[in-house]
């Protein structure tokens, strides 16, 4: 049998092109989402509340997640255990340990990589494509803090100026934080701007 | 170590994981984790824009350095 390589395949194994197609592609999937939450006429809607059956899928999802998690810090030998729940409309998964840093990688690259690769093991299983969270080592809920921390000073600074502030470009999952923060504090938000320098601007009331 | 772990995230995603199969060459420059699935499964071994192929590379490098190269190999003949 002839065997080659495949040669378009190398090419997209590039690091830096392929650090950017995993953002852009997360972005335009993930984009629906943080449009969901947006402010839309003035009606902000609430998370879904799933319902019974959903629940039900979304632990199962969890659970698959968590083999395929658990199978790799097995063969790695990385200390971890790991925690499922449901957050909104989502499975979320973390991996809880000492010494994860190796996972998460830089500015959480790594931690994306696992995330994709485990949405994907979850798709196999079911048939369905998944939206799942991970996070690992606290990562994303450190983030998390800092960013509901940025809009909350955001929107003070704009409800003192009465001007709009425009912030750094983000992805997807960061500037829903900023969104939520900025909604809390009574002020209105819009993202504007393509992947992946799209950011947030904040309105003063 | 890192054969396992390519060969676990690999199985987990593909339609045929009785088929996938990692082998491990040296080679001067480094180590190249081979890939092999059944065609069918190519395409998802890759993912869109190469974005699956780069997520396991990503992930492999975190736990296993710089110097390995994650290779997929076509064998559907030519």
């Amino acid at each position: 049998m002839s065997q080659s390589s495949v040669e378009s395949a190398v090419d997209d194994l590039e690091p830096d092109e392929g650090a950017e197609a995993v953002e852009l592609d997360e972005g335009t999937e993930e984009g629906a989402d943080e449009g969901a939450e947006e402010s839309e006429g003035g009606r902000r809607r609430g998370p879904r509340k799933p319902s019974k059956a959903r629940l039900v899928e979304l632990e199962q999802e969890g659970e698959i997640a968590a083999d395929y998690l658990e199978g790799l810090l097995d063969i790695a030998d990385l200390d971890g255990d790991i925690d499922m729940d449901v957050e909104g409309d989502r499975a979320a998964v973390s991996i809880v340990g000492a010494d994860l840093k190796q996972l998460v990688g830089k500015d959480g690259q790594v931690l994306e990589a696992v995330q994709e690769l485990t949405r994907l093991a979850v798709l196999r299983a079911t048939g369905e494509r998944s939206r799942l969270m991970l996070d690992i080592g606290g990562f994303r809920a450190a983030r998390r803090e800092e960013l509901t921390e940025l809009g909350t000073k955001t929107a003070d600074e704009v409800k003192s100026t009465g001007t709009s502030v425009k912030l750094a470009p983000m992805t997807p999952f960061e500037r829903k934080i900023v969104h939520d923060a900025i909604a809390d504090a009574g002020l209105r938000s819009e993202s504007e701007g393509e992947e992946p320098s799209r950011r947030v601007v904040v309105h003063p009331a | 170590m890192l054969e396992d772990a390519l060969d676990h995230l690999v199985r987990g995603i593909v339609e045929h994981p009785d088929e996938v199969r990692v082998r491990e060459r040296n080679q001067r420059n480094g180590k190249v984790l081979e890939v092999r699935v059944h065609p069918d499964d190519l395409g998802k071994v890759i993912g869109r824009s190469g974005r699956t192929a780069t997520a396991l590379r990503t992930v492999i490098s975190a736990l296993g350095g710089r110097n390995i190269r994650v290779d997929l190999v076509d064998q559907r003949g030519r």
